[in-house]
């Protein structure tokens, strides 16, 4: 069975060698068909050493039952929002994440072997930093032409000479490995700049170690968490000053980045704020948090913003994701950005074929972990040598210039190929020209059986100062698997699949996990004061726009329910429907009668396209969650895309749907979606600053909701009222309630009692109020920002509103004018609806204004110096 | 000759600013040819923080933070600079070719220096429109300052100055085309056609001294921020080069800053948070700094300044 002395490592696990397998499984059938170079079979398709405990559990499993986990774990990622977005795709932006069920198995040697190399590069691009940004010894002797750096515009000359935190450039390094034939790994790229992927990685593990949970312990897999802790170590550490404490965050693109789910994941893993650009400011060369409770100093900032975009005031001016000033901040070290900024000049596949070199130069080592064949074309010799086989050549680009694609020249025509040719030829220093290599394959689970697809390897190492590489490795990786037959430009972008990586241990493992933190170096306070002004805003409005959509539910559902009815109360339920849109809803004209009922409902729930529609309006709270992802627990996270989903389905079959029961079976689900969501708000959010934000967007839209609706079905009395307002207190859900008091006569006073001023009852404007007045007495104070008082302003404001109500007699609002108005309840809803948008301004304008968007002067300057000065011509 | 130059930057924005960060490159810095006698910079409101420092490419630098919410930012900076005259340029100078060559090969301490001019700058790209122009005056053999001369007198000739048919943002090879341009273009136009060749150049950013007509008052605030280049000549150091006005800058140019191009020297960059509209005012006197040590008053810079809002800044008048 097993041939001893294969290339890789020794069985690692007495207890369950190759020898105990069963004779059949979807492992030994892989095995007996693997392709000549393969990660898990040899070349006498007999599976490798680091593998056999793995696949003899493996084939152990019943047949189905993989597929009954896998059916689960699918639900795990979709429930725990795992996803990327896709570039290029405006719809349906975000993607779950592809995930295979079947790990990647690396053996404790072949590991040890890949851990020196990667160590050792990571110190080889931290010299090669230090050299760029300081002395260019490399340059002045010819170690690295000038060129791959002085025209590099990831070079960035403002950062030349500044220190970085800790004596290092380098703090976390990604390489994207391929294997070769010889069975050792070379580097097909360097990741220097801000690697992602680190935390795709955990995820995979945390999801695959569910998977196969047997497999998986019993097989002695090295923890990921260790290397986890490290990152967090290594960050404080990084602190200004020694701080018992430091406050680390790590800094986004935002929820439109490709990788923001993994963002916000990872902060929340390594208990560190998760913060976008315009969270920051800096004041006398510090960085601070906006926070509700005033400005909170930032000692790390763990970047996933690219170099360029990290401060619109020295680096790119267009960039409105960066923090003007960043970098003065950096001058002065009174913050650590890691990676240091300026690090992306040596992300580029041109500076291979010089690392041997330069290797020797600055450590005096031999380069352990060589990359894959590469040319920099830019030298006369180079080019020609490229040029003379440019059809087995993959061409990449010398420096960043957008996104581009590697060009694959095996699969160009020969025009094409000429065409390449000549802009090689044109502008030779541009481009870099690379041996396609032959990947390994490694076993896939597609259709109940094992494929074998093509590998690639990213791998990720952080600093340790404390120890002798210099660096940790993480043990394991995001494995990249390709599709079907792809051969080209394995990305999960286009369609590659990620595999959980196993690095295997002779022995017991760490059982450490980060996700219960015993020493937590970083874990931060996370008080009411801490709370970012941007997320509270999000907050605030995420409160708003459920509690709109809500309303909005409940009153079609209501006016779909009554359509047997006739005109009435279907009409004036759409007119209150309108005013909760606020914006251009679909008209309807009461004269064309009860057909046109349902058609007008049907497009206040379903027309995205509509601003104020009910889709509109849930695609708003889907927007702010989002955006605050890493605030919101997986529970309400998984109502929020559950949210989303059924949304994404109506807008398909919307069309497809004419039947009053689909309609309401849909209505019947948002509903209590939303009411889960206001659930778990309540039971599970901690009562900070962040609830009260929440909780006040709630209030507030829940009384003005009701005023619109008021406003827009009771100020004129009606021949058939009795309909309307029994459908107001079912919308209102508030019809047990009136039945149980007035048992089944209705009145208007009665029930305007009821929805607006009975204190008792959670759904009336008397009782929002109330809450808000509560909330508005709790806010943090606004001290030394000019706004001194707003707080007390507020709760003036809601106090106000609350004594008119409160000596509001309900009857004289019923009352009805020659002309069948109600002029009492004209005017208080009319105050309703113009103090509670101001209430709402009052509290943007004064707590949550820090949205404001930074803005770039130097446009204008530049035209400054447009006029003509000449030498001898004096003004006139 | 004593040049006392008073430069003012005026920004009047229509919304309060709560915060902004800004960027000057406004001192100027010292030169062979130059030292500054007197410098300051003043500004309003008075910043929260100030630093001074020395960039990459040598110029002063100056960082400013400022927290007073105002409606209007104002950076004054007055100098007095002494500036020598230049002696006449050499005769004979080392072919271009052999300049290029040299600077390739990057054996000296002095063409490596040159290198951080010779490659593609945010402003200038690679343009092949460019070589094609300037090999008609580099042909083989010609000494690299003749040639850069010839080069500057032909840019002079072939392009308008025109300051309606560019932005800032203008490419080289649109201005290529358009033959018309500022001159930040002339310069622009020049480095991009000498770096086409493998040769430094870089952008220098400054203000020229204007004489009033025979007979008339010298008028303040009508001198202006100027822009000129200057090509590296091994052993003869970086040769200044004037296309707008096709001369050899000598005593009537005072250097601020130089860099790879415009992008490198901005003088005034900021990022404002807040604001509105803004409306930018720019006045630049230079005067004898002998003879007349009266300083334009604000009040009276202003009104001889010129005028830009933001919304024709793209296309000034």
């Amino acid at each position: 069975m097993s041939t001893p002395g294969t290339s890789l490592s020794a069985p690692h696990d007495p207890d369950a060698p190759a020898t105990h397998a069963p004779a059949t499984g979807p492992v030994k059938a892989y095995a007996a068909r693997a392709t000549p170079f393969d990660e898990l079979a040899d070349e006498n398709q007999e599976i490798r050493a680091a593998w056999r405990a793995f696949a003899a559990r493996f084939d152990a499993l019943a047949p189905d039952e993989l597929g009954r986990r896998w059916e689960q774990a699918r639900h795990l990622i979709h429930d725990n929002g795992v996803s990327f977005n896709a570039y290029g795709d405006a719809k349906g932006m975000e993607r779950p994440w592809p995930l295979g069920p079947m790990p990647i198995v690396v053996g404790p040697d072949d590991f040890a072997r890949l851990s020196a190399g990667l160590t050792q590069r990571a110190r080889l691009f931290d010299a090669i930093l230090a050299d760029i940004y300081g002395p260019q010894r490399l340059l002045d002797e010819d170690h690295l032409p000038a060129e791959l750096v002085l025209a590099h515009p990831g070079f960035l000359r403002a950062c030349r000479g500044v220190k970085p935190a800790g004596g290092r450039f380098l703090h976390i390094y990604a390489a994207d490995l391929v294997r070769q034939r010889s069975g050792a790994w070379c580097v097909l790229a360097d990741r220097t700049q801000a690697p992602s992927g680190a935390g795709y990685a955990l995820e995979n593990r945390i999801i695959v170690s569910r998977l196969l949970p047997d497999e998986f312990r019993e097989c002695h897999v090295e923890r990921l968490a260790p290397y986890f802790q490290q990152q967090r170590r290594t960050l404080a550490a990084l602190a200004p000053s020694a701080k018992d404490n430091p406050r680390v965050v790590l800094l986004s693109p935002g929820p439109y980045n490709a990788t923001y789910f993994e963002q916000a994941f990872l902060a929340q893993y390594l208990g560190i704020m998760l913060v976008e650009g315009a969270d920051l400011t800096v004041r006398e060369g510090c960085v601070y948090l906006k926070t509700l409770g005033g400005l909170h100093r930032v000692d790390v900032i763990l970047r996933r913003l690219n170099d360029d975009f990290c401060d619109p005031l020295e680096l790119r001016a267009d960039s409105a994701l960066g923090v003007p000033g960043l970098l003065q901040a950096v001058r002065e070290g009174n913050v650590a950005v890691a990676n240091a900024l300026g690090t992306g000049v040596v992300q580029t596949a041109a500076l291979m074929p010089f690392l041997p070199g330069i290797c020797r130069v600055l450590l005096d080592e031999e380069l352990a972990l060589p990359g894959v064949e590469t040319w920099w074309c830019g030298q006369p010799r180079v080019l020609a040598h490229v040029l003379a086989q440019l059809g087995e050549m993959v061409i990449k680009p010398a420096f960043p210039m957008g996104r581009t694609e590697p060009i694959f020249c095996d699969a160009l025509d020969a025009a094409a190929l000429g065409e390449l040719r000549a802009k090689l030829q044109a502008n030779p220093s541009l481009y870099v020209a690379q041996h396609r290599e032959t990947l390994s394959t490694t076993p896939l689970w597609e259709a109940g059986a094992l494929q074998p697809r093509r590998l690639l390897m990213r791998t990720f190492s952080v600093s340790d100062a404390s120890s002798a590489a210099g660096y940790r490795v993480m043990p394991g990786g995001l494995g990249v698997v390709a599709a079907r037959d792809q051969r080209h430009d394995i990305s999960i972008q286009r369609g590659a699949a990620s595999q959980d990586t196993w690095v295997v241990s002779e022995g017991p493992v760490s059982t450490l996990s980060l996700l219960k933190p015993v020493d937590a170096p970083v874990e931060l306070s996370r008080g009411g004061g801490d709370l970012p002004s941007r997320v509270a805003d999000n907050l605030y409005w995420l409160g708003r726009y459920a509690e709109r959509a809500d309303a909005m539910a409940r009153l079609a559902r209501t006016a779909v329910a009554r359509l047997p009815d006739g005109l009435e109360p279907g009409a004036s339920l759409i007119a209150a429907l309108r005013a909760q849109a606020r914006a251009a809803a679909p008209a309807f004209d009461a004269a064309s009668g009860k057909p046109e009922l349902f058609g007008t409902i049907g497009a206040m729930i379903f027309d995205g396209d509509t601003p104020g529609t009910l889709a509109d309006t849930l695609r708003s709270v889907h927007r702010v969650a989002r955006a605050i992802r890493d605030r919101l627990s997986s529970d309400t996270w998984r109502v929020i895309t559950a949210l989303d989903q059924e949304m994404r389905d109506a807008e398909t079959w919307a069309a497809a749907v004419s039947t009053t029961g689909g309609v309401s079976a849909l209505l019947d689900r948002l509903i209590a979606l939303l009411a889960g969501l206001s659930g778990l708000v309540m039971d599970s959010m901690s009562r900070g600053h962040g609830w009260r934000f929440l909780d006040m967007g709630r209030r507030l839209e829940r009384a003005l909701s009701l005023a619109l609706t008021l406003d827009a079905t009771l100020t004129s009395a009606h021949p058939s009222e009795s309909l309307v307002l029994e459908s107001l207190l079912e919308a209102a859900d508030s019809a047990i309630t009136y039945r149980r008091r007035y048992l089944s006569s209705l009145h208007a006073a009665a029930v305007l009692d009821l929805l607006l001023t009975d204190p008792t009852n959670p759904r009336s404007v008397v009782f929002q109020l109330g809450a808000l007045l509560e909330h508005a007495a709790k806010l943090p104070h606004l001290a030394g920002r000019g706004n001194e008082g707003v707080e007390s302003s507020i709760a003036q404001g809601a106090d106000t509103l609350l004594s008119h109500l409160e000596e509001t007699d309900v009857r004289r609002l019923a009352e009805v004018d020659p002309d069948a108005r109600r002029p009492a309840l004209v005017t208080l809803m009319a105050e309703l609806v113009r103090e509670l948008p101001a209430l709402s301004d009052a509290l943007t304008e004064s707590y949550l204004n820090h949205a404001t968007q930074a803005r770039q002067l130097a446009r204008l300057s530049e035209s400054e110096q447009r006029r003509r000065p000449q030498l001898s011509e004096g003004a006139e | 000759m004593i040049h006392h130059v008073v430069h003012v930057t005026e920004y009047l924005y229509s919304e309060r600013v709560s915060t902004s960060h800004h960027n000057l490159h406004l001192l100027p810095r010292a030169t062979s040819e130059q030292s500054c006698v007197h410098e300051e910079l003043e500004i309003s409101p008075p910043p929260a923080m100030r630093r001074e420092r020395v960039d990459d490419f040598g110029n002063r630098c100056t960082y400013v933070e400022i927290h007073e919410p105002h409606n209007n930012l104002r950076v004054t900076s007055r100098a007095d600079v002494e500036v020598a005259p230049r002696a006449p340029l050499p005769a004979t100078s080392a072919p271009w070719e052999a300049v290029r060559d040299a600077v390739r090969a990057g054996a000296t301490a002095e063409t490596r220096a040159a290198r951080h001019y010779v490659f593609t700058s945010p402003h200038v790209p690679t343009s092949t429109l460019a070589r094609e122009y300037a090999l008609s005056s580099f042909t083989a053999g010609r000494g690299i300052i003749e040639a850069a001369r010839a080069l500057t007198t032909r840019i002079n000739k072939d392009f308008v100055y025109d300051s309606r048919a560019t932005t800032i943002a203008t490419p080289v090879d649109e201005v290529m085309r358009l033959r018309r341009g500022v001159c930040q273009d002339f310069a622009h136009v020049q480095i991009a056609c000498l770096r086409a060749l493998g040769l430094p150049a870089r952008y220098v950013s400054g203000y020229l001294v204007t004489r009033p007509p025979p007979g008339k008052p010298r008028l303040v605030g009508a001198d202006a921020s100027h822009a000129w280049l200057s090509v590296f000549a091994p052993s003869h150091g970086w040769i200044p080069l004037d296309p707008t006005n096709d001369i050899v800058p000598g005593e009537q140019h005072i250097t601020v800053a130089w860099g790879r191009d415009y992008s490198d020297v901005t003088p005034v960059r900021g990022v404002i948070m807040g604001g509105g509209r803004h409306d930018l005012w720019v006045s630049v006197d230079v005067s004898p700094g002998e003879a007349n040590k009266s300083e334009a008053s604000p009040g009276e810079a202003q009104t001889q300044a010129q005028f830009q809002s933001s919304d024709t800044s793209e296309t000034p008048p």
